[in-house]
């Protein structure tokens, strides 16, 4: 689901690359260009966020509100704290007004703030993602390499194939998968892992026991993201490789008497792993999207559990919330994979 | 006599542009067809269309109704059941049958909600320059990082459930990477040399658009498109999963989270849990790699490798 | 969530601002309704069991927990995992020697029951604020209720009460308070605490939001002494004994300001438990929290429960839930389908059933949707629906059994009306001669009968001999046991000769169709508190437009209301809610298609000893009250369940059973993280020799 934002980056530099004319700007310029892009989109962002949820059938007060606002005083709070009853610019002050203050509003189903409850379903998501990140880019950037390496080979024929087939592959349907077979068991093979939760009932999590508790019971969401992560990265890793392999100076670096595997490793991957890297940077933007079907097959109580809770409540606020935390988020990996991007390769700042 | 030449030329002149866009074609379809993965996948893409489109054929749509069902609650399969049946008793075969057609249906009207304003945006933004192609390029980056799977299942909260609110939510949430792609393509064509041609004659912008640059771009939107509709299908069978699709109709996607719900994991019953998510990996695949040879053989960036 | 449905939570701003509880003006009678929804009774009506667990209305929201009930003995048994990978097992053994630990701790044996909770967590511990369904089992375990409630039918039963009696006029009850209760710091509990706690529901706002239901008609609690408590009424309430709102320690509370009510959590601090004089005391947790932990309170005055420790751990599906259950990390599952019920049975060393709860799902339709103020019609009803003979004939075409057998998967029993049958003093059985069966026939003779007659295109007419046109049957998209039902529905109206079409609206839009009366029939459930005066009160004609949800008014019915509102003398009260389901089921508003059960299951060999509530045939665990939590016992020690049953009287205890797989939680443990540990040094492996070939390469 990360793949058509994945190629913001790239599809946006080489617009500009193909577009644009070669008009470079110096780092600096570059980055407040993009800083205020990224402003640009967040300000866009809110502007979507507002009306999405303005346009919400009903009375805002009951239908945000829902069963919390019993009294006349309380839906007149209510409605005085989000400016309900004024103009809808008026409205979009006040909204912009306590986004940035962080009231997010009160979650109808836990009343309580939904920040904090952001701030309490950060830390699985972020040690979820984080990890499947980690492991697959290590591992995508290495089949990557190697394929395309030795194109069409046995190996590439392999990964490659394996990487689509994954591709093609619901995450959560591959996590279905592997609770079946490693944590409900089959035949006569017990389930090894626990089938959800981040960690058994009566083990403190701040102990060594505690951590590898928490291992164990992420194992299975870790390997079905990292599988679903891998995919990607390892296609783009190839793909971009393969790009570099038809470069000129590559053929010049052969000529010059290097050897084939410094050839590799010190210019065509080096060069290689930009749009990776971009891509990755860009992928933890992602962090609660990318989640959100994990979380909720393996009952990770993360950001994205929250968000799914959320539609069927329907707790409007909360979803707003996970909506605008999930979209921040893009936007600032965005901006960082861009200001990487144009520091490694200056021919993006255009 | 001489109008009969006239006409003779006027005719061939615009036949010449059919016959040299059918010879492209041609030549498209002979690489194409070299290319086996993507012979593949279309093979595999054909078999699921024949299957939805025959699905009255190949089994009653009584099979779909709860109300006649009578076979067992999540029996396993049987002669009679051959992939076993669901939790009302109905043939998952029978809607495995079914769902391909919703599966398909939502996948291909999506993305062609998305393919028709990706197009539009993406020509728009590239063709013209000033402040009309800016604010249509800032709109499609802007669109481009809000994530997607949230906006979706916001948007489909908000609209409720059901299959066009769902087709809709999948086709306005997936247009952004055409429109760039389109945007790039333009750009490029923009600066050939017929253009400028086009344009020192007197060609009014509509007709530089509609007869030079859309044409040019047109592979590539097929191309993208086959892609698209990969990724539209994985967005039903999430949402779907998620609860937001259409609970009357039956698609790979519902058939899933009906399994999901129902237990069939702790109890084991992998005929119904296995089957619709091949189903699923399957019709993507094949169009992914149709979607791949096509790009390989349209792009020329690509081809050079 | 704790209501059956959604639609009421929202327009409850709009009761309680002309209601006011003590409001002079007002009826009583609405005033309680009202309320209540909010309150406890309410717990939803799980049989929808929304999907992702979240349900709030339709189904579930009330966890499910489960034990595990583990004799932690001191040495862990995990070696012999290792295996093949004996390396990696001594590694891990090495480093962390807090993983043999897995099971011991400490040397004392602990009995802890862990109990899978499915679903929405707390909301909140503090029993003034939250209103989730979980909550109340965790405020259960906590503190006490005044009055509590029968294990056969949930009638009012003493609890903190030892006795109570009432005036001769009704308006005055006297309750004495049992002497030598603790709370757990070890402050005596007295009426003071209790008349405390009711004075904050009645004067407090926030406090009322919940409870002020069950105090509808009270002007005045004091305590006179230290074991009285005396309540004073405006007129005699029927509703009284029955008094489920939790007493809290008044030398806690007071400091707690009514400002500060709505956000004071209540929960653990510093390390010391909540304060209550409950069976339990909540050691760990917080609202929203995926664990609950509660010691046993030594001091309680019903005796120590049998179990040391309960832990409550919250799973967001079913499939987590139950494979905890087979590994033996927990001991009770509840909230699962039938189907996994049926699953579970055949696992060794687990007991499972569908309990029945007290709640059912219905047709409803629109018998008449008016503008409140004005009195004209609104919305859009199907001129049939408005013919209560119409509504009745339709009864006559709905199979329950096969709907239960087919849609329900076979938990269930058939409905006939909206006072659930646990409820024998006030549920009434219609006699043969009025029940409607299953008879297409008989349906069609009453439809011709109130002039329904078949057109010439098979399709009955209104009786001028215009067409019906098309009924709109409206399910819940989140609800597939609604879909399914109304497409049962649908097709034996179309044998009838009636057309019909189902939707699937969400159910927040189904609430805004049903107020604006844009609908002819839905299909939704309540869950029915023991007091049946409140679910009574739906079908009012002053709730239309706040909690009526088919828009019925019916003058004798409205009487009958008041008057068992304010009976004092039992019998009589019994015969008028009888009376009332009576015309009910002639008028039929609605159509009862199903008594709801709920899918429990129990590791019986680690506990033994359920009881259910109501008994026999009912649920086990989420009941009125916290009966099992101080009766169930170890496996090993549980004998006959003698104390259990009361000596005998109650019926079909949990037997304890053998050997379930005690794959214990430390062994698959071990296994599996050497499997992890295995794979990452695989991995770590396989890049090191890359690199060291590489190196190679380079030289």
């Amino acid at each position: 689901m990360s793949v058509p934002a994945a190629d913001t980056g790239l599809a946006e530099a080489e617009a500009a690359a193909e577009g644009g004319q070669p008009r470079r700007r110096g780092y600096a310029s570059y980055v407040g260009f993009k800083v205020l892009g990224s402003i640009g989109s967040f300000f866009f962002m809110l502007v979507v966020n507002f009306f999405l949820f303005r346009v919400l059938p009903g009375d805002p007060a009951r239908t945000l509100g829902r069963g919390r606002l019993s009294t006349p005083a309380q839906v007149e709070a209510f409605n005085k704290t989000y400016a309900l009853g004024e103009s809808i610019p008026r409205q979009f002050l006040t909204f912009l007004h306590n986004t940035f203050t962080g009231q997010l509003g009160i979650s109808v189903e836990y009343h309580e703030p939904v920040s904090t409850l952001i701030l309490h379903a950060l830390w699985p998501t972020l040690l979820l993602v984080g990890s499947s990140t980690i492991l697959a880019t290590v591992i995508g950037v290495y089949l990557g390499i190697r394929g395309a390496w030795r194109r069409g080979g046995l190996f590439d024929r392999i990964t490659t194939g394996s990487s689509l087939t994954l591709y093609a592959m619901p995450e959560w349907w591959l996590g279905l998968l592997l609770i079946a077979a490693l944590g409900v068991g089959f035949w006569f093979i017990p389930g090894l892992f626990p089938t959800g939760g981040l960690h058994s009932p009566d083990v403190d999590p701040n102990s060594l026991h505690g951590v590898l508790d928490t291992m164990w019971h992420l194992a299975l969401p870790v390997t079905t993201l990292t599988l679903a992560y891998l995919a990607d990265f390892s296609l783009i890793m190839r793909s971009s490789l393969l790009d570099e392999l038809g470069e000129d100076y590559l053929q010049t670096a052969r000529a010059k008497g290097l050897r084939d595997i410094q050839v590799r490793n010190r210019h065509a991957v080096r060069n290689a792993m930009l749009p990776t890297t971009t891509i990755i940077a860009l992928n933890i933007g992602f962090v609660v999207g990318g989640a959100i079907t994990v979380e909720t097959v393996f009952s990770i109580p993360g950001l994205g559990l929250l968000a799914t809770n959320a539609i069927g409540v329907p707790d409007f606020w909360v979803l707003q919330g996970t909506f605008l935390v999930a979209s921040a988020g893009v936007i600032v990996a965005n901006l960082c994979a861009n200001l990487i991007y144009g520091w490694i390769d200056p021919r993006v700042r255009t | 006599m001489t109008q009969t030449v006239k006409a003779v030329n006027a005719q061939s002149a615009r036949q010449l542009t059919r016959q040299r866009r059918l010879a492209a074609w041609k030549r498209v379809w002979k690489q194409f067809r070299q290319r086996r993965s993507g012979m593949l996948g279309l093979g595999v893409l054909m078999f699921f269309v024949i299957v939805a489109l025959a699905a009255p054929i190949l089994s009653s749509s009584n099979g779909l109704d709860v109300t006649k069902a009578n076979g067992p609650l999540l029996g396993p399969p049987s002669s009679r059941y051959w992939l076993g049946t669901d939790e009302n008793g109905r043939s998952v075969l029978t809607l495995l049958i079914w769902g391909a057609r919703i599966s398909l249906f939502v996948g291909i009207v999506a993305t062609l909600i998305s393919m028709v304003l990706g197009t539009v945006l993406g020509l728009v933004s590239g063709y013209f320059g000033g402040w009309v192609g800016r604010i249509t390029f800032r709109l499609t980056e802007w669109f481009l990082v809000i994530p997607f799977l949230p906006l979706a299942i916001v948007l489909a909260s908000v609209l409720g459930p059901g299959l066009f609110n769902i087709v809709i939510v999948i086709g306005v949430t997936s247009w952004p990477g055409t429109a760039l792609l389109i945007r790039s393509q333009t750009l490029s064509i923009k600066e050939r040399a017929y253009i400028d041609r086009a344009r020192a004659i007197g060609a009014g912008r509509w007709h530089q658009m509609s007869k030079h640059v859309l044409p040019n771009v047109m592979p590539m939107v097929f191309a993208n498109t086959t892609l698209t509709v990969a990724i539209a299908i994985l967005s039903e069978t999430t949402l779907s999963f998620l609860g937001l699709g259409d609970p009357t109709r039956t698609s790979w996607g519902t058939m899933l989270d009906g399994a999901y719900h129902a237990g069939a994991i702790t109890t084991g019953c992998w005929w119904y849990v296995v089957p619709p998510g091949v189903c699923v990996v399957l019709v993507v695949l094949a169009f992914t790699l149709i979607g791949q040879a096509l790009e390989e053989i349209l792009n020329p960036r690509l081809r050079a490798r | 969530m704790k209501t059956g449905r959604v639609v009421e939570s929202s327009l409850c701003s709009q009761v309680r601002e002309d209601g006011g509880v003590a409001d002079g003006g007002q009826p009583l009678v609405r005033v309680g309704a009202d309320d209540a929804v909010l309150s406890v009774g309410v717990r939803p009506s799980r049989r929808g069991r929304r999907r992702l667990g979240l349900t709030s209305r339709g189904p579930r929201g009330i966890a499910t927990l489960s034990r595990r009930f583990r004799r932690v003995t001191g040495h862990g048994g995990h070696r012999t995992a290792g295996r093949l990978l004996v390396v990696v097992g001594l590694l891990l053994a090495s480093l962390t020697p807090a993983l043999a630990l897995g099971a011991p701790a400490s040397a004392k044996t602990k009995v802890v029951f862990h109990v899978a909770m499915l679903g929405e967590s707390v909301d909140s511990l503090n029993p003034f604020v939250g209103i989730q369904s979980p909550s109340y089992e965790m405020w259960g375990l906590t503190y006490d209720y005044l009055v509590g409630y029968s294990m056969t039918d949930m009638s009012p039963e003493p609890d903190l009460a030892t006795k109570w009696t009432t005036s001769s006029d009704g308006k005055t009850w006297t309750f004495t308070v049992r002497k030598g209760v603790k709370f757990s710091d070890g402050v005596p509990l007295t009426a003071n605490d209790v008349a405390y706690t009711f004075n904050r529901v009645l004067h407090g706002k926030t406090e009322q939001a919940s409870w002020i239901s069950y105090l509808n008609g009270v002007t005045e609690i004091t305590a006179p002494n230290a074991t009285t408590v005396v309540m004073k009424l405006k007129q005699p309430s029927a509703t009284l004994p029955l008094l489920p709102i939790p007493i809290v320690p008044e030398h806690v509370w007071k400091h707690v300001t009514e400002a500060d009510v709505k956000t004071y959590s209540a929960a653990p601090s510093n390390g010391q438990p909540v304060v209550g004089e409950g069976p339990f005391r909540l050691v760990e947790g917080t609202a929203n929290g995926d664990t609950f932990k509660f010691e046993a309170n030594p001091d309680y005055w019903g005796g120590r429960p049998h179990v040391d420790e309960v832990i409550f751990q919250f799973y967001k599906n079913d499939d987590s839930a139950i494979q905890a259950m087979l590994k033996g990390e927990v001991d009770f599952v509840e909230g699962i389908t039938a189907l996994e019920v049926k699953h579970l049975q055949s696992q060794p060393g687990v007991t499972a059933h569908n309990g029945n709860s007290p709640g059912f799902e219905e047709i409803a339709f629109n018998t008449g949707s008016v503008d409140l103020k004005t009195g004209k019609p609104i919305g859009n009803p199907n001129p049939a629906m408005l013919d209560p003979k119409f509504r009745h004939a339709l009864g006559y075409a709905l199979n329950l059994p096969q709907l239960i057998q087919k849609v329900y998967q076979g938990a269930g029993l058939p409905g006939t009306t909206i006072v659930p049958p646990s409820y024998t003093k006030y549920h009434w059985e219609p006699p043969a001669g009025q029940k409607m069966t299953f008879d297409l026939a008989k349906a069609g003779q009453l439809l011709d009968a109130a002039g329904y007659k078949k057109g010439p295109d098979g399709l009955r007419t209104m009786p001028g001999g215009k067409p019906i046109g098309t009924l709109r049957l409206d399910a819940r998209s989140d609800s597939p046991t609604s879909i399914n039902a109304m497409d049962y529905f649908k097709s034996w109206l179309s044998q009838l000769g009636i057309k019909s079409q189902v939707s699937t609206p969400s159910s927040n839009q189904l609430t805004d169709i049903i107020l604006k009366g844009n609908f002819d029939a839905f299909y939704w459930g309540w869950f029915v508190e023991p007091d049946p005066d409140n679910m009574l009160s739906y079908l009012t004609c002053g709730q239309r437009g706040n909690w009526s949800d088919s828009w019925f008014c019916n003058k004798q019915y409205d009487t009958l209301y008041r008057e068992q509102h304010v009976q004092t003398d039992q019998a009589k009260r019994e015969a008028e809610v009888k009376n009332m389901q009576q015309i009910l089921y002639q008028q039929s508003p609605y159509l009862v298609t199903a008594y709801d059960a709920t899918g429990e299951a129990v590791r019986s060999d680690h506990f033994a000893c359920f009881v259910a509530q109501p008994n026999p045939g009912g649920v086990w665990l989420e009941q009125y009250g916290v009966y099992n939590y101080i009766h169930i016992k170890p496996a090993s020690e549980a004998g006959n369940c003698h104390s259990a049953t009361g000596g005998g009287k109650l019926h079909g205890a949990v037997a304890a059973t053998k050997g379930g797989s005690s794959s214990s939680i430390s062994v698959a443990f071990t296994v599996g993280g050497a499997v992890v540990v295995a794979a990452v040094l695989a991995v770590l492996g396989v890049m090191l020799m890359r690199r060291r070939a590489t190196a190679g390469d380079r030289e």
